[in-house]
């Protein structure tokens, strides 16, 4: 018996994108309603490639696509429900932000007296009011991205798809992007952001998506997919003054599972990494051996994804 | 150039709602045709472009000149300097650059999204894309193909002819390579296969292929009011009008039907 189609403002129903041989997004499915929902995953995983046909500009091979309850590839108006931030850098580079920003607004179908109006609140929300005037081809990457923002929301959206929005923001501005994001899905809006850095993802919301090799590996709250990434095994090479008698000591309390020798190092395997975090040193005292380095060898996104879909 | 950075953020202004009572209405084709023109010859405008088409459209006009100090040319003489040099070459080459690249530089450079994932209709994007390539191409063109026929020395008949007919091939050539460029990523490489191969070669096979070519038009136009002798050349001044201009409406709905329905980046 198939599946029960999943409804919500994005619903996405078995949803596969194939490129001649190569699989892009494999039978993916979810269903998100207003607030924010963080899309993690490592680049070429499939965020962007869904996302395109999130907002319909490409069809999928096989499955359906709703949003808002209509199909973005067939319905032109319910285009016009979504922000998209794409991720490419792209702009028209001749353009002021005032004049990019406006020109999303006209597009969107907002009278002409109201346009300049909404376009300097739209730039206000990503604190670039005070450069309107300038072209965006003068812009930094991080300004780049957020005069993207602004073109997304000019037509006060009901869904808001953002790939990778925060890439080249200063801390700062993440922290406003992030804020603003939370404040239009506190007010209804569906707002889907992608990311490839998992501290990020930690901001942007409890509400995860995780795909990895075009497939939805994990999906729900973001501090149960934390815990499940805490529970895998790390790894963690240490340096030291004498690492045979330390890593013979960690073996003995039982706080490794495995070990490796490598050019006067030792990397240890464990999956309590907070027991190991709090009685390493003291050992160390204790033996007289001297710690020069503790260093995770597997906190990197690409390990997680790896133990999320491989199970190593 | 100068490059902004992203510190200016000691005193941001707080978040706010959207402002109420914002008005909407559907976009009318009129403002979709506006901003794609505008935003198409704003993408297109480069200064070592410009300048290299201008120096390949002059070309004509000095070959125009040659034939004009010359005491033993003829019309017919004068009449395939403009054709074989004006309209086979100058011309398509000139409408191909901008025309080709109206869409297809935007889809290239990914900007299209911006206009595609908007509610509106795909024909005034098409045709505000291939009014803009027109833009940029009449006064490249138009004044140094002119120009050769009045410096040619004979007369209005020519000159006269000559502005027709270049009228007619720019209005052609940008349609027809503002839908190769919505068509085919290679349009520069697609346009010139065009040029050379099917409009070179093939389209002067004989009659019945002539007709699938612009150049067969422009050059009609030339011996229709002149007189020249030229091959391949035998409709009327009213036929390779109107034939090219619905050649051209044609390529612009294709590239429309087309728009709506490609991937875009």
């Amino acid at each position: 018996m198939p599946p029960p189609l999943l409804f919500g403002m994005i619903a996405v129903n078995n949803v596969s994108k194939f490129y001649g041989s190569v699989v892009a997004v494999s039978e993916v499915s979810f269903a998100i309603d207003q607030g924010v929902t963080a899309l993690l995953g490592p680049n070429g995983a499939g965020k962007s490639t869904l996302f395109r046909m999130l907002c319909g500009l490409t069809p999928a091979s096989r499955g359906t696509l709703r949003v808002l309850g209509e199909d973005p590839r067939r319905d032109r108006d319910v285009r016009g429900s979504i922000g998209l931030v794409p991720q490419q850098d792209a702009l028209f580079d001749h353009l002021t932000a005032d004049e990019f920003v406006s020109v999303a607004a006209r597009t969107q179908g907002i009278d002409t007296a109201d346009i300049a109006h909404v376009a300097h609140w739209a730039l206000e929300q990503v604190d670039l009011h005070d450069v309107g005037s300038k072209p965006v081809g003068q812009f930094s990457k991080g300004m780049r991205q957020r005069v993207k923002v602004a073109a997304a929301l000019v037509n006060d959206p009901r869904v808001l798809v953002l790939d990778e929005p925060l890439t080249g923001l200063d801390p700062v501005q993440r922290r406003r992007m992030i804020a603003l994001f939370h404040r239009l899905g506190d007010e209804g809006r569906c707002v889907l952001v992608s990311s490839h850095v998992l501290d990020e993802v930690a901001r942007l919301g409890s509400n995860v998506l995780v795909v990895a090799q075009g497939r939805l590996v994990a999906s729900g709250d973001y501090r149960d997919l934390r815990e499940l990434m805490d529970d895998r095994p790390h790894r963690i090479r240490l340096g030291s003054s004498d690492p045979r008698r330390l890593a013979t000591e960690l073996v003995g309390r039982g706080l490794v599972s495995a070990l490796t020798l490598h050019d006067g190092d030792v990397v240890v395997e464990t999956l309590d990494v907070d027991a190991l975090g709090r009685q390493l040193a003291p050992i160390a005292v204790g033996l007289g051996v001297r710690l020069d380095e503790v260093h995770p060898l597997d906190d990197d996104l690409e390990s997680v994804f790896r133990y999320l879909v491989e199970g190593r | 150039m100068t490059t902004h950075s992203d510190t200016s953020h000691t005193a941001s202004p707080p978040l706010s709602a959207y402002p109420s009572g914002v008005g909407r209405s559907s976009v009318g084709a009129s403002d979709a045709l506006a901003v794609s023109y505008r935003l198409v010859l704003g993408q297109m405008r480069s200064t070592g472009r410009i300048v290299a088409l201008l120096l390949l459209s002059l070309t004509a006009t000095v070959a125009g000149f040659a034939v004009g100090t010359s005491d033993s040319a003829t019309v017919d003489q004068a009449a395939a300097v403009i054709a074989n040099l004006g309209f086979a070459v100058v011309l398509p080459i000139v409408c191909l650059v901008f025309a080709g690249g109206a869409i297809g530089d935007l889809r290239d450079d990914k900007t299209l999204v911006y206009l595609w994932l908007r509610p509106m209709n795909r024909w005034p994007i098409v045709v505000g894309a291939a009014l803009a390539s027109l833009t940029m191409a009449t006064p490249i063109v138009l004044p140094a193909i002119v120009a050769a026929a009045a410096l040619t020395g004979f007369g209005s008949g020519l000159t006269g002819a000559t502005l027709i007919a270049t009228i007619v091939g720019l209005v052609a050539y940008t349609s027809i390579f503002t839908m190769l460029g919505v068509w085919l990523k290679r349009h520069i490489v697609w346009g010139l296969a065009y040029i050379l191969i099917w409009e070179g070669f093939i389209a002067l096979g004989g009659p019945g292929v002539a007709q699938f070519a612009i150049r067969t038009y422009t050059r009609s136009i030339l011996v229709d009011r002149t007189g020249a002798d030229l091959t391949g050349a035998d409709f009327s001044t009213l036929t390779a009008v109107i034939v090219p201009l619905v050649v051209s409406a044609a390529a612009l709905g294709l590239a429309s039907w087309r728009l709506s329905h490609q991937d875009v980046d």
